[in-house]
């Protein structure tokens, strides 16, 4: 047998891409349920064609750019993407909506940049930036929690969005939207007068402590550290409860915050994405705090009910200056001031 | 038991150390030949003292140090030296380097020789022997151990490396189990060189037997203690024993002993004991033989310049099998890819893996930039920053980011789900920066000398231009003196120029401007001159014709030019007397009887002064005056008359 020549090291572990991005899929599974469980077949449905469309777009531009097309597929970044696209997209976004969203993150977001490793900016939430912007109507049919289609219904209005009765009966602003305009009464007064918001609350929390089990099973797989999620609720939840305590008629409570909205899918699955996040230690620790603090903003003063998308890609663009001002101190370096630029 | 600190990152690759830490050490039998490189060690190569054909013992000096940082080389075993040539070295890249070969004779004949009590010697002797045994750290790197132990800092404490922990490789283990009292005389002798620093000795909680074994030897013992650490693989690298077991980090750019800290190798500490207690040279070492193909995996007490062919056959390894031949570990070995190079002072194992032992990686996949490389990094750097910038060759933020503080460890390696082969990056990125230093010195260097070269012309220039001025200066303060000391006197440089002018403006007119006799005498000067160059040319033509020269022929044709010009010249000389009606002989005639005149005249003045018949010789002198008189009127009177007659022909 020709004896090999290969470097050092000769030997691997069973860590592999694919993996990681299986766990992380995984890692979803309680918060699609939970998501399922309150707004009906519509994640479902939507995460199955995502999925399609992402496999699909991912090989068609791999043969386009005449990439080999297993191995990049096998890695299960576009699934990713797909499976948090259609986390993020309402229960009732048609069909046409999705396929948008994720051409454009596999496509433009993801490939376009260079593929896998190399794109800047977070391909899901490219995606999901853009369909907000374009389709304001669509991105806000947030389904009711009182009465949900059945599985018939639901394909139906997927592919046609038609409905008989329509479909107003159906869609209910969600609890951050509804925050925002208290039409003059204060939170408390909203909770008393409109009872669909402590409802969408409870809901919204359940789905988030999904998802924030789904997390924490990660960060004990160490499929990432714990700094930029940590930092991230850390800094949204001291935010929001230094203004609660000012303002307690304005300001959501720090718990609110924290289990409303895509906070623990962006905390566990989108801020911890390594490729557009920062990279050192310390670096992480600032991005997801940022990313925090944005969040709070937005979702106080912005236009937008939720702030996730925007926070994380204008970090996505801070990124990288945060790695050139975080370099850790290597090893002999520590009494070396000149190291840390 | 002293404290335990913790290093950043580590990993914890499979151990595979039981196949070959059950087995005793085995002392291999002596192969047919020993083939041994002249550089085994870091530093300057040996010089070989010897010449084809000598014989040499056991234990022989072969090849002698050269240079503060380098070692000696003995014999393995008795037998003859059959060639000094080129061999392939154990080495990443299969180098080639000047080996010695002896062809053994089976014998096993030492050289005399004979141990020294440490307690009973100086230092400096028990220095020189160390040196001498030509000791190098056995734990791989190959630093010659004398050097370290002529630390010129104050040792405060020792540190003996047993971590071993590589995969695999189990040498150190089994030279415990069975050399632990060699090993603490050995410790003892390199506390003695240091002035007794304490001593710990760090080694993996994987080798419990070892500790055992260790621990009981040392009872008793003061000075000397076993640290026992986790198993993390890199432990054993020597900065991250150091921060383990003190908790500080060797300054980037330092050694150990800035930190007043020596490090050793266990197997280098034994490798002392026996050279100065029983006189050994370090000509054997263990070596650790496994992998799925070797079927005796274990460890071999191996001669210096064994070839790595001769142990595999030895330990049974199955060539066939064996996909990667390894030396050293799985995490920092290197692959060799012909089995016909030797086992040097730092060869602690070779792994026969088979093909599903060490599968190659297929592909490798992007980065994503997952940051675990970061999390294993005992060196604190970002792997995944170092990759990218090796990648895109921006080798100054490599830099900037510490590439030169990778240890090559191969942790980041390892753990990368995406499979790259990050220190082959890190090596090519290195490699790179080296080269990329030495061209920006020699550019510099270049630079400098470039401009060290204009400056010197631009001062030569400025000198000479002082130089000029000085003598400017100095000419027309002389001028002036001149002029201040004749005032009336024509300015030269006036005159000429204003004879130029004058030339220029009548350029036709100046030949008939110039005076009769000015013509004539230029004629005959023209003659004479033309005469003087025939006589020249005749001259060389009759040189060249007697030592037959090859411008014969040149020199003929100016020869018969200058002749016929000569003869022109006469020609136009004599036309232009009878043109005036001028006889040269008569006027010739005239001057001599003048001439001859005057010297009668001044020889009868002479006679007159010292004469008493002063009447009769005045007499004979107004004669002679008068004779001369008339002499002198008769030539003017025919200079006259030809001046008259050129003036004559001008004007018609």
């Amino acid at each position: 047998m020709a004896l090999l020549n290969l470097s050092s090291p000769h030997h691997h572990s069973l860590n592999r891409t694919s993996r990681l991005m299986m766990w992380v899929l995984l890692a979803t599974v309680p918060g699609l349920l939970a998501q399922s469980y309150w707004f009906g077949y519509g994640t479902l449905i939507n995460l199955i064609w995502a999925c399609a469309l992402a496999v699909s777009f991912e090989a068609l531009v791999l043969w386009l750019r005449k990439r080999p097309i297993k191995p990049f597929i096998s890695d299960g970044s576009a699934l990713v993407t797909a499976f948090l696209l259609a986390l993020a997209l309402p229960p009732f976004s048609p069909w046409w909506l999705t396929f948008v969203a994720v051409l454009f993150a596999i496509v433009f977001a993801k490939h376009l940049y260079g593929g896998l490793g190399n794109n800047p900016f977070n391909p899901a939430m490219v995606g999901y930036a853009l369909c907000l912007i374009a389709f304001p109507v669509s991105m806000t049919q947030w389904a009711g929690t009182e009465s949900t289609l059945n599985l018939a219904q639901q394909w139906q209005w997927f592919w046609t969005e038609t409905m008989s009765g329509g479909i107003d009966g159906y869609t209910q602003a969600t609890p951050l939207d509804l925050m925002r305009h208290p039409k003059g009464l204060t939170l408390d007064e909203l909770a008393a007068t409109n009872p669909l918001l402590g409802l969408g609350l409870t809901a919204s929390a359940w789905i988030n402590a999904a998802y924030l089990v789904g997390g924490l099973g990660l960060l004990a797989l160490r499929i990432f550290t714990w700094h930029a999620p940590v930092a991230m609720l850390a800094s949204l939840g001291l935010c929001s409860g230094l203004f609660h305590m000012g303002e307690p008629d304005l300001y959501p409570s720090a718990s609110q915050h924290l289990f409303s909205g895509a906070t623990m899918l962006a905390a566990f699955f989108i801020v911890t994405d390594p490729v557009t996040s920062a990279t050192s230690r310390k670096g992480k620790l600032i991005f997801g705090a940022s990313v925090g603090l944005l969040v709070f903003i937005i979702r106080s003063y912005g236009a937008y009910p939720d702030a996730f998308a925007f926070a994380i890609l204008l970090m996505n663009l801070a990124a990288p200056l945060i790695d050139t001002y975080t370099q850790p101190k290597a090893y002999g370096h520590q009494g070396n001031k000149d190291n840390e630029r | 038991m002293g404290r335990i600190w913790p290093f950043h990152g580590g990993v914890h690759p499979p151990e595979n150390k039981q196949q070959s830490n059950q087995p005793a050490i085995v002392t291999m039998r002596v192969p047919k030949q020993l083939v041994l490189p002249l550089n085994q060690h870091i530093g300057a190569p040996a010089k070989c003292l010897l010449e084809v054909g000598t014989k040499v013992l056991k234990g022989q000096l072969i090849a002698s140090a050269q240079g503060f940082v380098s070692a000696n080389i003995h014999a393995p075993s008795s037998g003859t030296i059959t060639a000094i040539e080129e061999r392939t070295l154990p080495h990443p890249s299969a180098l080639v380097g000047p080996c010695i070969v002896i062809d053994t004779d089976g014998q096993e004949q030492w050289i005399d020789h004979a141990g020294i009590d440490p307690l009973s010697v100086d230092k400096g002797e028990l220095l020189q022997c160390i040196r001498s045994a030509g000791i190098t750290g056995m734990g791989g790197a190959g630093f010659p151990s004398a050097v370290k132990l002529q630390a010129k800092t104050q040792i405060n404490m020792l540190i003996i490396n047993a971590a071993e922990c590589e995969p695999y490789i189990t040498a150190d283990d089994r030279l415990i189990r069975e050399y632990s009292e060699q090993i603490i005389a050995g410790i003892q002798i390199i506390r003695q060189l240091l002035n007794q620093p304490a001593c710990i000795i760090g080694i993996e909680d994987n080798k419990a037997e070892a500790i055992a074994i260790l621990s009981q030897a040392l009872t008793g013992i003061d000075g000397i203690e076993v640290a026992v650490i986790p198993t993390k693989y890199p432990s054993g690298g020597e900065k991250q024993l150091i921060q383990i077991l003190t908790g500080q980090q060797v300054p980037h750019g330092g050694i150990p002993a800035d930190l007043g800290l020596v490090c050793h190798n266990v197997g280098t500490a034994k490798a002392i004991a026996d050279a100065v207690l029983l006189g050994q040279p370090l000509i054997s070492r263990v070596t650790t033989v496994t992998g799925k193909a070797a079927a005796k995996a274990g460890n071999y007490q191996v001669l210096i310049g064994t070839q790595v062919s001769d142990l595999m056959a030895f330990a049974e390894v199955d060539l066939a099998s064996t996909s990667r031949l390894v030396m050293g570990g799985p995490m920092m070995g290197f692959t060799l890819t012909d089995h016909q190079v030797s086992v040097v002072k730092s060869t602690n194992c070779i792994l026969a893996s088979s093909a599903l032992e060490l599968a190659p990686v297929a592909d490798h996949h992007a980065c994503i930039r997952c940051g675990q490389c970061e999390v294993v990094c005992p060196a604190e750097l970002l792997p995944q920053q170092l990759f990218w910038f090796a990648k895109a060759e921006e080798f100054d933020k490599a830099q900037s980011h510490n590439l030169a503080d990778c240890i090559e460890c191969g942790a980041c390696a390892w753990v990368c789900p995406s499979q790259i082969p990050l220190v082959q990056y890190y090596r090519f990125a290195k490699g790179r920066v080296k080269t990329l230093h030495a061209e920006t010195q020699l550019a510099e260097h270049a630079r400098l000398r470039f401009e060290t070269r204009e400056q010197r012309l631009i001062d030569d220039k400025l000198a000479k231009e002082e130089k000029r001025k000085a003598r400017a200066v100095a000419a027309a303060a002389a001028q002036a003196a001149k002029r201040a000391a004749n005032p009336d006197a024509e300015d030269p440089i006036a005159a000429a120029l204003a004879r130029v002018n004058q030339q220029k403006q009548a350029p036709a007119t100046s030949v008939t401007a110039e005076p009769p006799e000015d013509a004539y005498k230029a004629l005959k000067t023209a003659a004479a001159i033309t005469r003087t160059k025939l006589k020249k040319s005749s001259k060389a033509l009759s040189d060249a014709l007697a030592s037959g020269h090859d411008q014969v022929e040149s020199l003929q044709t100016t020869v018969d030019q200058l002749t016929l010009k000569a003869n022109a010249a006469q020609a136009a000389l004599s036309a232009y007397e009878t043109k005036l009606g001028l006889d040269p002989e008569h006027e010739k005639q005239l001057q001599v009887a003048a001439a001859k005149a005057g010297v009668v005249v001044r020889k009868l003045e002479k006679s007159l002064a010292i004469a008493e018949d002063a009447a009769t010789i005045e007499a004979q002198i107004v004669t002679a005056k008068t004779a001369h008189a008339t002499a002198n009127q008769a030539l003017e009177a025919y200079q006259h008359k030809s001046t008259a007659l050129q003036q004559q022909t001008q004007e018609s």
